[in-house]
């Protein structure tokens, strides 16, 4: 029987034999980017180059926002400071994290687990709480401060006031340092040992080895770690807030433009110049780092010898409790000033279950919203990260990369950015104007935090065998029948510790939701963050150790299911 | 039932920078019942062309038929066919029995039928016992996973199977034994069957008919002792076992006798050989290549005068044979050449000078420079 395949007729069942379920179910997250992702990016850029104010025209163009950094005191220090404290913290945590990660992993040492799994708790919990808690022990009163100055008084020094760049960059150290420390672990602890072994047997000392091997073949973990710290110091809103006082960085002069005089226009030139910074910093991490990414050649393995030397176990030792107990001080400090009244000159005074008992009254509707926004958003993320992760992993569309790249854009966004360009496509006055609705903070916590769980998704759905799915084909099951049976299943507890993780890190979201809320949609973060702007510490300690408590027992709970341990599902970055 | 799969002008380039063609319009036929193996060198396009057959890629042109049925362009899942991977693809998330029922699920089959068709393919793949404790298939031994993999092709009495060097993964004792076993269910349930493989002896064990592939052609198809013995060309022959190759000019011929100027010699070899398909019309005057298997060489010790001399370079003793391997001189260049011999040749060792003597009644004839 001779059939010609280009007869119209064939053509057209060649068409209509098609499975299309697929392509339905692959438009839905694709719609919601346009909508969501692209339009307020877009309005954003265009925002930026239109004159100072709210309103939203197509022209005429002009770089007059842009010239404030030339012309505004504010404008240029913020630039500055953002600058000098983004890279002292990336400078910082490497300082901290790099020998930490090393002596973890190599010193035979006690409370390894203990290090590793408290060592994640900074990035965990919520970074403004600890900057306000650093006030009680560093601030004027302090009583940290007090011993610190007795000892530096010694050498005719004193601590620097905690309000100001010093206790911007301390506090962000503290917080970030885990990004660093968890990552050079990781590093240390895979790389392969027949290198250095190779390198002792050639007659290198260990000095030698360090710097000549094992420094080399970690460098690419650490430049990512940098990466990491230097993104969220950039973004970190609440801590300069709190800790800032007349020393403004981009974030703060963002919210100062937004909610000062509602300029709309020059905070999104603001936002460009500070995604410009970080995407230049994305660029120069990748330009320094991928010229030294190395194959591991061979696959044996086996464990490394660690260092057993007394001296040097007891200075990782030291070194390790040290960092962990001045990076879990302020979260300490905040459990205990719950129960008293006030912070004195040599600690808390007056017992009190008040602060407690004020919660119902006046964090009722916060807690409620909180849980409704973040549990709504994570679930909403999580089809969307995991439907684009399948789209761009599995079919590997012409647009794939840039399906990829724009959807974890955000990633690198700060959270003021997100918000700014949520408003300028649905504030007040736009086709959908949204500006004080629930849905707003959705549509900001989906775009800021699908990059997550796409990461998440992306990682699990890489590791599974393609041939999975096409032997499912082949027994007879169509996409969808597929897509349930085999692939969810498979990469569901990827995405589910990608899901919780992502309700955690909204229920402490605060520099997104400080552009967004109403009366009506205040959240718990919004709460304390109030609370500590009015000097009332102690309500704010209380709210704040039902906050922690909050994402602590998610966290907990995740991982006592899911039986895995904290710090892996913080590897995904 | 078992069908009849028939190729025609199949095509398929991989786009990218440069594309590959990895199928150049193929077009064969694979009878009903047959099991047939797909042999070839790595990136022949063997696999291609099962996945091809499977549906999992889609053809660049050409057509393929099962039976008179042009499915081309149907999507595996309606194809009725069972395919056995490589990395066997056993759902680590299900157990043993549902991993075999996953084809019976999906036609929605009762539960009294999957369970009777479980037990019944599992019985014949020599599993029955590994359903009363039923774990994961990730508890299993390589070789019990191969035959899950096996028995959950083909539960739903699938119309073709497909078999994706499904013995790679196993060690070379296993390896044989599995190869008799699969020969051994394929007669049994006389579904249509591709194997694919790299492995030479094993397609030669184990398919009805081979087809040997290189560079997206088949270069040849027939049953393994065709093969063997009437190589269609010097590549087949080299791929088929071992031949090793002395290229010359023909002389003179008289019938099937021909007399050949090969350029290591100092003298004309005049012999009798197969003259394969690709050197058919080669006459007086032609350059070619003549090609001998190792079993039909002789060494001899101490060269004389007009004898093709070479230099012993290592001995193996593997047995059945002693291999020599000899190093020609030829125009200022070694040439390695392989000689199985009966038995240790007494007197020569590593290293000496020896002579290398051709038969007169067997050998090969090929058209020049196909050896590569």
């Amino acid at each position: 029987m001779a059939v010609r395949p280009n007869e119209p007729e064939s053509r057209l069942r060649r068409f209509l034999s098609k499975d299309f379920t697929p392509y339905l179910v692959f438009s839905v997250p694709l719609i919601f980017m346009v909508i969501f992702l692209f339009w307020p990016l877009v309005t954003t850029f265009i925002r930026a180059f239109l004159p100072a104010g709210r309103h939203f025209t197509f022209g005429p163009f002009s770089l007059n926002n842009f010239e404030r950094f030339a012309t505004s005191n504010l404008y240029r220090m913020s630039l500055r400071n953002s600058f000098i404290v983004s890279f002292a913290v990336v400078f910082c945590t490497m300082l901290i994290g790099v020998p930490m990660g090393y002596f973890v992993a190599r010193v035979k040492m006690p409370f390894k687990n203990l290090i590793l799994s408290l060592g994640i708790l900074p990035v965990i919990l919520p970074s403004f709480v600890g900057a306000f808690s650093w006030i009680l022990l560093l601030g004027r009163q302090g009583l940290v401060r007090q011993w610190i100055n007795a000892f530096l008084g010694l050498f005719g020094l004193e601590l620097p006031s905690i309000y100001g760049l010093f206790g911007v960059i301390f506090v962000m150290t503290v917080t970030y340092y885990p990004f660093v420390f968890l990552l050079a672990y990781g590093a240390f602890e895979a790389a392969n040992p027949l290198l250095e072994e190779a390198a002792m047997i050639m007659g290198a000392r260990r000095s030698r080895i360090l710097r000549t091997v094992t420094l080399p073949l970690v460098l690419p973990s650490l430049g990512a770690g940098a990466i990491l710290v230097f993104i969220r110091a950039m973004g970190n809103f609440g801590i300069p807030a709190i800790l800032g006082g007349e020393e403004y960085v981009l974030p703060t002069l963002i919210y100062f433009r937004v909610n000062g005089f509602y300029d709309l226009n020059g905070a999104a030139a603001i936002s460009l110049v500070s995604v410009a910074i970080t995407g230049g910093a994305l660029l120069l991490q990748k330009f320094v780092i991928s010229k030294r990414e190395y194959e591991t050649i061979g696959a044996s393995r086996s464990q490394f010898a660690q260092h057993t030397h007394p001296a040097i176990r007891i200075i990782a030792t030291v070194f390790c409790l040290l960092v962990l107990l001045i990076s879990l001080a302020p979260q300490i400090t905040m459990v205990v000033m719950s129960f008293f009244t006030r912070w004195g000159r040599t600690g808390p005074e007056g017992f009190t279950w008040a602060n407690y008992a004020r919660i119902p009254e006046i964090a009722g509707k916060p807690i409620l919203n909180s849980l409704y926004l973040s549990t709504t958003a994570s679930l909403l993320c999580a089809v969307l990260g995991c439907l684009v992760a399948y789209i761009t992993e599995r079919r590997k569309p012409r647009g794939a990369l840039i399906l990829d790249l724009a959807i974890m854009a955000p990633f690198i966004l700060p959270g003021t950015v997100v918000s700014v360009a949520v408003i300028s496509a649905f504030g007040s006055g736009s086709i959908f104007a949204l500006g004080g609705t629930y849905t707003i903070i959705l549509i900001s916590y989906m775009i800021r935090r699908t990059p997550y769980v796409f990461r998440s998704a992306v990682a699990s759905l890489s590791q599974l065998d393609p041939t999975l799915e096409e032997a499912s084909m082949i027994a007879g099951a169509n996409w969808l029948y597929t897509f349930r049976r085999v692939s969810l299943p498979l990469i569901l507890p990827g995405i589910i510790s990608g899901t919780i993780l992502t309700f955690a890190t909204l229920l402490q979201e605060l520099s997104t939701t400080i552009l967004l809320y109403s009366a009506r949609t205040r959240t718990l973060p919004i709460l304390i963050w109030g609370a500590v702007a009015d000097g009332k510490f102690g309500e704010a300690s209380a709210l704040s150790t039902l906050l922690i408590t909050m994402v602590f027992i998610v966290v907990y709970v995740m991982n006592r299911f899911l039986g895995k341990s904290i710090t892996s599902s913080f590897k995904v970055g | 039932m078992s069908s009849r799969i028939r190729y025609k002008e199949v095509e398929k380039i991989f786009p990218g920078d440069p594309p590959v063609h990895a199928l150049k319009k193929v077009s064969f036929t694979i009878e009903p019942g047959e099991l047939f193996c797909l042999l070839g060198p790595s990136g022949c396009g063997k696999t291609t062309l099962l996945r091809c057959t499977a549906g999992l890629e889609t053809l660049s042109s050409g057509s393929i038929f099962y039976n008179d049925q042009d499915v081309t362009s149907i999507p595996p899942f309606r194809r009725n066919i069972g395919m056995v991977f490589q990395s066997y693809a056993l759902y680590p998330h299900l157990n043993v029995f549902e991993n075999v029922a996953y084809g019976l699920r999906v036609r929605k089959v009762d539960q009294a039928t999957v369970k009777r068709k479980v037990e019944e393919i599992m019985e014949l793949v020599g599993l029955p016992d590994v359903l009363k404790r039923n774990p994961s298939p990730t508890a299993l031994s390589g070789g019990q996973q191969q035959r899950v993999a096996v028995a959950r092709a083909l539960v739903y009495d699938p119309q073709i199977l497909l078999l994706d060097e499904p013995l790679a993964n196993l060690d070379a004792k296993l390896r044989r034994h599995m190869r008799a076993e699969i020969r051994r269910i394929q007669k049994v349930t006389n579904i249509t069957t591709i194997f694919v493989t790299h492995d030479q002896e094993e397609a030669m064990a184990i398919g009805d008919r081979l087809a040997i592939m290189r560079d997206g052609i088949i270069e040849q198809i027939g049953s393994s002792d065709e093969i063997y013995h009437n190589p269609a060309n010097a590549f087949v022959s080299n791929f088929i076992g071992k031949m090793n190759f002395f290229p010359g000019r023909i002389v003179s011929m008289d019938g099937d006798h021909y007399q050949i100027q090969l350029d290591s010699a100092g003298y004309d070899l005049r012999f009798t050989p197969k003259v394969a398909s690709d050197a058919q019309g080669a006459k007086a005057g032609d350059r070619i290549t003549v090609g001998f298997r190792p079993e039909h060489l002789q060494i001899a010790p101490s060269p004389t005068e007009g004898q093709v001399r070479g230099r012993v370079r290592i001995i193996q003793h593997l047995g059945q044979v002693v291999r020599y391997e000899v190093a020609l001189e030829q125009g200022g260049t070694e040439r390695a050449i392989e000689v199985d011999m009966r038995r240790l040749v007494p007197g020569v060792l590593e290293g000496d000078e020896i002579a290398v003597q051709f038969p007169q009644d067997v050998g090969f004839l090929f058209a020049e420079g196909g050896e590569e």
